[in-house]
């Protein structure tokens, strides 16, 4: 369906693709790998239309092609779904399903009553009830991105390309959409479909492209390859452990964090735990279940309605951000890009963001002491930047998540709770940030995990809460921790929670 | 080590380019003016120049703050003209009345500031329509309690405070320098400096990391009020009347001021220093304009193409500064 | 999964449209009770009269909203189309209707151009349209300090003519923003607008011509004030230059208080008519209570903040 011979694309001071070729064919769900800075990004760009190479041809459909921009590879059938879902959220579901290509009317005028009824054809194929009426922006994460499906759904799309639709998506909603991809594989769609998580990329590719720097390293058919061989390709070891052994905390010591009775409107009803020092919790659940809003506030970032939260014996109520941090309570947020980086500022101001004060002599910050703090913890953190005054914006994903690791382990150290902490951060670099979290929990600090990675949370945690719909559906310890357990608890039937709870 | 001067954001090669080319700019315009009339660099003309600058300086340094924080203040002229108002109603013709007024008028400043920023912060207002909103207001109540024709006297020293000099130097230019120098030190060694850049950078950050940036915010536009406020004291000391229009066109020349001098839009990017440049580069293009005889409307016209010329320089991207 | 059928139409009130007819209601009450000259359909024909020119300028200044930006070298186009109407015509019979034809092509080029700075190179419309305004007004006033030219008196008339009992002026806005108002819903063109200012890459990415619906807009709001200029010409029989002066800002207020959002992808003509009534009426009332300019400058000030911060507002740049 499209080939891609000998592409290559600069930008200043990078090169992302180095004569990368690619092929892939109709009727099939080809699965495209790479760390980060592999240049997945910018094949699937250069194959929108988004980005013309510099050099190297591509072939779609039989037909030597060159776009211009995005609108004449739509045009000829090419969609993509990125991963910021590139919806309009004034505009209804119907609007975005057609946006650039409504139906016309009399004079040429849109005709609101077939963009309707087509929007209801398209919805109702992908066994959606959604109102296409409805605004963008009252939508749940998992119905955009169904909207987004819908929208190559409308037009005649030959080549569907999803990047990392699950990063925001997890469990029965990613069912759906597997089911929706192996729809339209079957209709002889041909479907990229780029992702960091491999237990995927086994369930439902048939080929599989590895990218490296810029370079095409291998294809294959999904038979022919493992775990392990994957990883080997991408990252150039072979890494036998991705996760390092579970800490073993005191199984007496005084919990460091007591949440009991949390709540707040709408999504958190009712949660109540314990954390050991030591201990790394893992929160699993469905995505939309409250995991982030306990977080959220518990650390104070949005008010609670009510509950007690009990901070190494003290009690922490009505907290701002500042009064967590200063009782040592971190929290690495979900979004680095919005909520966590500066991207204004250098390595050293992002790392002494919170306890600023402390570099504060008789009025005026101490640069030299922030520098060298920050020196510190690059060497600590192994994290690849030129030096603590370079900026953050252009580092990759994982260093940009080293570099606020090492902000919060800097400011707290009684509980940190991180919010999808490998999110967006290749499997090289997933690695050290794990080691980095058995580290912190041996130094006695109580870790939460917040994840929608299965694999991660089993790999990682001593404990799991898997939560649901606002409440704690179960608790797991041990040997009862596997994937189907969180699962089970993460989609238990509602009413019969309710049942038991009552009894 | 530090300087007083070096920012505390990242430098890009960009931002390199920008600062040497600042300053460099206004060096060639000197250049020109000199040429064009060789008395410019004289002690007397420099100081007549920054004499009646000096007060335009001082709102630049508020209007540098406010857009730091992701904002604007559109009131700071019609503050001004307030504020001279206000003096004027003391009828004071005594020396001693001036530290009475100086207080008064800062109370006042600082209330609309304060006022700004409540709406921007805890409203959700853009700071564009607030602060238009504020110019508006001030307007109407300045304009209905003088009936349109300002009335009353200022003791005598105002005219020291903006003509005067204080060992040889003009005493309002002593005054912006200490402003600046304070504020720059601010801006690029305390905490509280650093916290501006981060709320400007990334408010919702900033929260997160225990910074409250409401406060911060109010803040900025409090002191944009206050070096209004104080900018209109001096401006009436220098012009030496009190109209309903003093300090005329001062917001929007102190944000040219600020984005030839790079100071970003969207927050979080831009030094003081480089904001006074950029008023002192527009200061030098008027008196070119002046020396070359050309009729005072020409200002208007080398204003709007410096703005533009100066921005789409700076600008980094397409698609938002 | 059971297809549902076409849903119930739900009728979304507007919170933004509904405060400002709320808001007509009361004054309009109010002033009924304080004049019974103000609730005559004489009135209120001489309000839309009046209105008509902020209403131009209003709906260049949505569509600019709309879009993500803003126009404010609008108050200096209104002063230049004026003075060049009224310059160019000098009276003549026959150069006056290539006079409105050009200047409103003026209008148009003129705004094209704000357009073309901003989307190449990426300056802040806010900036490049003052920097356009003060070379406008430097440029205006060059020419002349003083009013100037003057306009045969079949055109002076025009602005004060009614038809079907209603002044034609009054008549020409609701047409024009009737028509704006159906593009915007109806069209590709609308629709696009809608997109781009809601989010420009995306607009971009999906497919849709971000740049050249800017561009087209910008040239639409500069048309619009365009228009408004020469609408004065035939109030004032006269090029004044300093007629725009409080129109940019003017032009601003019912954009805002109709409920389209300074960030753009939101709002519409519907809540900028409303919000031209609302404030021309406001004005007309204030003056029928002897309230002074200045007062009235206050009231306008404070219904931008009323207005403004009864919706929390989705915090975007400006």
């Amino acid at each position: 369906m499209i080939e891609l011979k000998g592409i290559s694309k600069s930008f200043p001071g990078v090169k992302s693709l180095d004569g990368v070729s690619f092929e892939a064919r109709a009727g099939e769900i080809h699965a495209l790998l790479g760390e980060n800075g592999a240049g997945k990004s910018t094949l699937i760009k250069v194959m929108a239309g988004a980005y013309t190479p510099d050099e190297g041809t591509i072939c779609f459909d039989g037909q030597e092609r060159m776009w211009s921009n995005p609108r004449q590879a739509k045009d000829a059938g090419i969609h993509v779904i990125y991963q910021e879902l590139l919806l309009f959220p004034e505009l209804s579901v119907a609007e975005n399903l057609y946006v650039g290509r409504p139906p016309r009317g009399i004079a040429r005028l849109i005709d609101r009553k077939a963009m309707l009824r087509g929007a209801e054809a398209v919805l109702a194929r992908l066994g959606h009830h959604l109102d296409p009426r409805a605004r963008v922006k009252d939508l749940s994460v998992a119905d955009r991105q169904m909207v987004e499906i819908g929208k190559a759904l409308i037009g005649e799309t030959k080549l569907l390309v999803l990047d990392e639709p699950t990063a925001v998506i997890s469990g029965r909603e990613a069912d759906l959409l597997f089911e929706r991809m192996e729809t339209l594989r079957a209709a002889g769609v041909c479907l990229i479909y780029v992702s960091h998580r491999l237990e995927e990329i086994f369930r439902v590719a048939n080929r599989v492209t590895v990218l490296k720097d810029g370079r095409h390293v291998a294809t294959c058919p999904i038979a022919e390859v493992t775990r392990d061989s994957l990883v080997t390709m991408m990252v150039g070891r072979s890494l036998q452990d991705i996760f390092p052994a579970k800490p073993r905390p005191a199984a007496s010591a005084t919990p460091v964090l007591s949440v009991r009775d949390l709540r707040m409107a709408p999504k958190v009803r009712q949660v109540s735990f314990d954390l050991l020092p030591g201990e790394i919790l893992g929160i699993a659940g469905l995505v939309g279940a409250g995991r982030s809003e306990v977080a959220h506030a518990i650390f104070g970032a949005s008010t609670r309605d009510s509950g007690t939260v009990i901070l190494d014996g003290l009690l922490h109520d009505r907290p701002t951000p500042r009064v967590s941090i200063d009782a040592g309570l971190g929290f690495l947020t979900e979004d680095r890009k919005g909520e966590g980086l500066l991207m204004l500022l250098d390595t050293a101001a992002n790392i002494s963001a919170p306890t600023l004060k402390g570099f504060v002599t008789s009025g005026f910050i101490d640069r030299d002491a922030e520098i060298q703090a920050a020196r510190d913890e690059i060497g600590r953190f192994r994290i690849a930047v030129p030096g603590p005054t370079s900026g953050v914006s252009a580092l990759s994903g994982g260093n940009q998540q080293k570099i606020l690791f090492a902000r919060w382990t800097r400011a707290c150290r009684k509980v940190l709770i991180l919010d999808e902490p490998t999110r967006g951060v290749d499997v090289g670099a997933k690695v050290e940030i794990y080691r980095i979290i058995r580290e912190l929990a041996d130094a006695g600090i109580g870790v939460i995990v917040i994840s929608s990675e299965l694999p991660e949370v089993v790999g990682l945690a001593t404990r799991v809460l898997v939560m649901r719909e606002g409440i704690v559906t179960g608790e797991l310890s041990g040997e009862d921790i596997s994937e189907t357990a969180i699962m089970r608890l993460a989609t238990a039937d509602m009413a019969d929670l309710a049942a038991t709870a009552a009894a | 080590m530090t300087t007083i001067t070096e920012p505390v954001s990242v430098t890009s090669p960009t931002d390199l380019a920008r600062r040497i080319a600042l300053p460099a700019v206004l060096v060639v315009l000197i250049g020109i003016a000199t040429a064009l009339q060789p008395s410019f660099m004289s002690g007397s003309n420099i100081q007549d120049i920054l004499t009646q600058a000096a007060p335009l300086g001082m709102v630049v340094l508020g209007q540098t703050l406010v857009i730091l924080v992701r904002g604007l203040d559109l009131s700071v002229a019609s503050l001004m003209a307030t504020v001279a108002v206000l003096a004027t109603a003391f009828n004071a013709t005594s020396n001693a009345m001036i530290p009475v007024i100086f207080v008064a008028a800062m109370v006042l400043s600082a209330m609309v500031g304060l006022a700004s920023g409540l709406l921007i912060t805890r409203r959700n207002v853009s700071p564009f329509l607030a602060t238009l909103a504020m110019m508006i207001v001030l307007q109407g109540l300045r304009f209905a309690y003088t009936h349109g024709a300002p009335a009353g006297s200022l003791p005598p020293g105002f005219r020291t405070l903006g003509t005067g000099q204080f060992f040889g130097i003009p005493i309002d230019l002593c005054a912006f320098a200490l402003l600046f120098g304070v504020l720059g030190l601010m801006m690029h060694r305390s905490a509280l400096g650093r916290q501006i850049y981060i709320v400007g950078g990334n408010p919702r950050a900033a929260d997160l990391v225990g910074i409250r940036s409401d406060r911060i915010t109010i803040l900025c536009y409090v002191l944009s009020s206050m070096l209004a406020g104080l900018g209109g004291l001096f401006l009436v000391g220098y012009v030496g009347t009190v109209d309903n229009f003093v300090g005329r066109g001062y917001e929007l020349d102190s944000i040219i001021a600020a984005v030839v001098g790079g100071v970003a839009l969207s927050g979080g990017r831009g030094t003081l220093a480089g904001a006074v440049t950029g008023a002192l580069i527009l200061v030098v293009m008027f008196n070119i304009v002046i020396i070359l005889g050309l009729p005072i409307q020409a200002q208007l016209v080398i204003r709007g193409t410096i703005i533009i010329a100066a921005a789409a320089l700076f600008a980094r991207n397409a698609r938002g500064a | 999964m059971a297809s549902a059928a076409i849903p119930r139409r739900r009728v979304r009130i507007d919170l933004a449209i509904a405060t400002v007819v709320g808001l007509l209601i009361v004054v309009l009450g109010f002033g009924a009770t304080v004049s019974d000259r103000f609730a005559t359909t004489a009135n209120l024909l001489t309000v839309a009269e009046q209105a008509a020119a902020l209403g131009f300028v209003a709906i260049g200044q949505t569509l600019a909203v709309l879009v993500g930006g803003i126009d404010l070298s609008v108050g200096a186009m209104v002063t230049a189309a004026n003075v060049f109407v009224a310059s160019f015509v000098h009276g003549s019979d026959v150069l006056m209707i290539p006079g409105l034809v050009a200047v409103l092509v003026l209008g148009a080029a003129i705004g094209l151009v704000n357009g073309i700075v901003t989307v190449r190179t990426g300056v802040h419309p806010l900036i490049v349209t003052l920097g356009t305004a003060s070379i406008l007004n430097g440029l205006v006033l060059l020419y002349t300090l003083q009013p100037t030219g003057k306009v045969p008196a079949w055109f002076e008339d025009f602005a004060y003519d009614t038809a079907f009992g209603l002044p034609i002026a009054g008549l020409v806005f609701l047409i024009a923003a009737a028509i704006v108002a159906l593009v915007l819903a109806r069209t590709g063109f609308g629709r696009a607008v809608y997109a781009v200012g809601g989010n420009y890459e995306a607009a971009r990415l999906a497919g849709l011509p971000a740049e050249r619906v800017t561009l087209m807009v910008y040239a639409a709001s500069g048309f619009f004030a365009a228009l408004a200029g020469a609408y004065y010409v035939s109030r004032t029989g006269t090029g004044d230059p300093r007629v725009g002066d409080p129109m940019t800002l003017a032009s601003i207020t019912p954009v805002v208080v109709g409920g389209t959002q300074l960030g753009g992808g939101k709002g519409g003509i519907l809540g900028t008519v409303l919000g031209v009534l609302l404030i021309s009426l406001v004005n007309n009332l204030l003056n029928y209570m002897n309230v002074s300019t200045f007062i009235q400058w206050v009231v306008q000030g404070l219904i931008i903040i009323t207005a403004v911060s009864l919706f929390v507002n989705r915090g975007k740049r400006l």
